[in-house]
């Protein structure tokens, strides 16, 4: 579930911010705020968000999500939802109901709590808001709802209940100020379905909203929902339907960082099985480049490199020998290290055995199949590797020496990686031998071609990242209010000047 | 009344079917017949509520009339059929009791993208199929295209023709013929880049033809210069000349650059 893990990471360096952040002034807040606090943060983050038509601030709130999601329990959702909410709103108690009612026991706890309530009294005013507070504060309380309800399987059907109407609730409000929130909804949306085991009952749902949300140019939604669907369609091999839910839509090029790692892993999975690899390799290693530091969403980490090995297996090129000794992967990967080296060896016994040894870890990860193939790419990088140490090799020492079952055989194989273009070379078959032609050189308009591809990623990667700056509204007008006074100043000081002139005049006049 | 009628073509279906050898123009119209039919009944693409026997029945029709698409050697109505039972295999698979043909129907399915050189889509069926991993290999009827795909992806070519008796069913060996053809061309192509010249006789083996007149004409297709008196044919090689610099291409690319640059400094 390499989803889940990465939101998870992602939370997790926003949580070390926080923390640094904390760190840098511990007089003024010696603890972390309770989540409670926490989600009232949020809710006026969200608010000022909607008032400035700044979606940037419902995004901080949103990357908060999970880190918070681990804190939360009945009695803070309960608490936030008071706090958050005037007396007797309609709202405030539609959301209390899907929470249970407060039990005794807690009356006990408010002991400690109030004594935390008091501490934290100035930092929060006990006044009771007079009027609800947005509702795309509503839809959020409901988002930290529905993550509460996957945390125990009593509640799996309660939380598709409540993902239900939620859904509903944001499909009749659409408002275009509620679509990053709407996509995490999505996501939580799908966590309630696979929970309660009927991940396919919510395709319907999900393409009715994708085609919505694409009308709508709504990119958040979107890009999540396409996400939704092809995890789905994944989930129960359906790479057919898969494939062409891809090409019929366009991924939303504003897409975050997380969506877009999700999007290419998925891809890649697509392409390796039509055996498309080289898209595959491109796909993966995109989905590499923009997932979250290994060490923060290990299982996509993971995920995504098992993957990538056995797509470059399949491509012919042996994987880097460091890739395997990386802390994360070093464990995860080790049966893929040991088909690597079967690869490497060119050896089909040894092969076979790696693949019978850890079969059932390969199916568990969906690579069985693909890993099945590489037993031609064994086959063929035994030839290369003849083909790079012989200049002529007879069609009885291939046989022998990649332990075909006969020379005819091997005359056929070496035919095809001929043509392939495996390896260059030709077959004499009067003498029953192969020759093998010259490398080439590195000076064809190959090497051009892959240094202008080069050039363009870093000049596209300079042209967004100037693109991704931002500037606060209006902070040039401070700027140019700052000249005008220096303009002003000029002008004053030149009238000074000019009037000492005249008094230096007037003086000398004196004289 | 629908359904009586329905039930007596049917019985009437599989008798036409099962006898040896089977009436194929019988069973064309009964089929024909038996499909109105099953459209009228909702059957064809069930929706709603409906009956499991029905079901099971309206599965067994269209099986038969896979099969009897091979039979009468009509690719396209195979298709057709093919379509129309992947709802019974997928959707109902939970609610069906499990066919007994399911499988030869699926391996016939992948024994024709194999025919066609549909690779890709060999492999995402392949996929698909609600087998667990390691039954692949013993299912009959999934093992045989398995092991023809592999043997054609290797090159070990001889193999696959040495297989063509071996298949699971009877109509399986309908495709051998255009799978030999496939494996033909890909020898071909093979032998063109691999060989400069090669012996008429030597040929022949390599490419399966029990006499030099099918070689002859084959070679012809292919546009391969036969060396009658020398026994000899001759490969003509693709151009080994220098590769031209691509300057227009290398002419935008450097002006881009440049444009690029001009904005950044």
């Amino acid at each position: 579930m390499p989803d889940a893990e990465m939101v998870k990471a992602t939370d997790k360096k926003e949580d070390k911010k926080d923390d640094k952040k904390d760190e840098k002034k511990p007089e003024s807040k010696p603890e972390p705020p309770t989540p409670t606090q926490e989600i009232k943060a949020n809710i006026a983050l969200i608010d000022r968000a909607i008032n400035d038509l700044e979606t940037r601030f419902t995004h901080r709130v949103l990357r908060s999500l999970t880190a918070l999601r681990k804190r939360i329990n009945d009695k803070v959702l309960r608490d936030a939802v008071e706090e958050n909410y005037p007396k007797d709103s309609a709202v405030k108690n539609s959301l209390l109901s899907w929470l249970p009612p407060a039990p005794p026991a807690e009356q006990s706890m408010e002991v400690d709590t109030t004594s935390e309530a008091n501490a934290a009294a100035p930092l929060s005013p006990p006044s009771k808001p007079t009027s609800d507070p947005v509702p795309e504060a509503e839809i959020y309380l409901r988002l930290l709802i529905i993550h509460h309800l996957h945390t125990s399987k009593d509640t799996y059907s309660k939380s598709i209940e409540l993902s239900h109407e939620t859904v509903d609730k944001m499909q009749s409000m659409n408002r275009r100020s509620m679509d990053p929130i709407a996509a995490k909804i999505w996501f939580a949306v799908e966590r309630s379905y696979e929970l309660g085991g009927e991940l396919a009952d919510a395709r319907p749902m999900f393409l009715a909203a994708q085609r919505t949300a694409s009308l709508r140019h709504d990119d958040d939604t979107q890009a999540s929902l396409i996400n939704r669907l092809l995890r789905g369609y994944l989930h129960y091999n359906l790479y057919d339907q898969a494939d062409k839910l891809v090409s019929k839509t366009t991924f939303p090029a504003s897409a975050s960082n997380p969506q877009y790692a999700r999007y290419h892993y998925f891809l890649g999975r697509i392409k390796a099985v039509q055996l498309n690899y080289t898209a595959a390799h491109t796909n993966l290693q995109q989905a590499i480049r923009r997932a979250p530091a290994a060490k923060t969403a290990p299982g996509f980490y993971q995920a995504v490199h098992k993957l990538f090995v056995i797509v470059e297996l399949l491509m012919g090129d042996i994987p880097d020998r460091g890739l395997f000794r990386h802390p994360v992967l070093e464990k995860a990967l080790s049966a893929y290290f040991d088909i690597v080296k079967a690869v490497r060896t060119g050896s089909l016994s040894e092969f076979q055995t790696t693949l019978n040894k850890h079969a059932a870890q390969f199916e568990a990860d969906k690579t069985y199949t693909l890993i099945v193939r590489l037993r031609q790419n064994v086959i063929k990088t035994g030839i290369r590797r003849l083909s790079l140490s012989y200049s002529r090799i007879s069609l009885r020492d291939i046989c022998l020496k990649l332990h075909l079952d006969s020379e005819e055989d091997a005359e056929y194989i070496v035919g095809k990686a001929i043509r392939d273009g495996v390896i260059e070379g030709r077959i004499v078959h009067e003498k029953g031998w192969m020759e093998c032609g010259s490398q080439k050189d590195g000076y064809g308009p190959e090497a051009s071609e892959v240094f202008g591809r080069r050039i363009g990623y870093c000049l596209d990667l300079h042209n967004e990242s100037v693109k991704a700056m931002r500037y606060p509204l209006n902070a040039h007008r401070k700027e140019l209010a700052a000249a005008q006074d220096a303009r002003e100043r000029e002008k004053e000081l030149a009238k000074e000047i000019q009037e000492g002139d005249l008094d230096d005049d007037e003086g000398l006049g004196d004289y | 009344m629908a359904s009586q009628k329905l039930a007596t073509l049917y019985n009437e279906l599989q008798r036409a079917f099962d006898a040896r050898p089977s009436d194929l123009k019988k069973c064309g119209t009964l089929l024909a017949q038996l499909k109105v039919g099953l459209i009228e009944a909702g059957l064809l693409i069930p929706q709603g509520e409906t009956n499991l026997h029905d079901l099971v029945v309206a599965r067994d029709i269209l099986e038969i009339g896979v099969f009897w698409s091979i039979r009468a050697k009509d690719v396209p109505s195979f298709d057709r059929y093919f379509s129309q039972l992947h709802t019974f295999y997928t959707d109902f698979r939970s609610s069906l009791p499990p066919s007994k043909r399911e499988f030869a129907v699926r391996g016939l399915n992948l024994i024709r993208l194999l025919t066609q050189n549909r690779i890709a889509d060999f492999h995402t069926t392949l996929e698909s199929l609600p087998l667990p991993a390691d039954e692949i290999n013993t299912n009959p009827y999934i093992r045989h295209p398995v092991n023809l795909e592999r043997w054609l992806m290797e090159g070990s070519y001889s193999k696959v023709w040495n297989a063509r008796e071996e298949a699971p069913a009877e109509e399986y060996k309908f495709f051998v013929d255009s799978l030999m053809g496939t494996i033909r061309n890909e020898i071909a192509s093979c032998e063109e880049s691999a060989y400069d010249s090669l012996p008429l006789k030597d040929a022949a083996t390599l490419l399966f033809f029990p006499s030099q007149s099918g070689l002859l004409v084959f070679a012809q297709q292919r546009g391969w210069q036969v060396d009658l008196t020398a026994g000899m044919i001759t490969f003509a090689k693709k151009n080994d000349e220098q590769v031209e610099i691509p300057t227009q291409k290398l002419i935008a690319a450097n002006l881009a650059y440049a444009r690029e640059l001009e904005q950044i400094v």
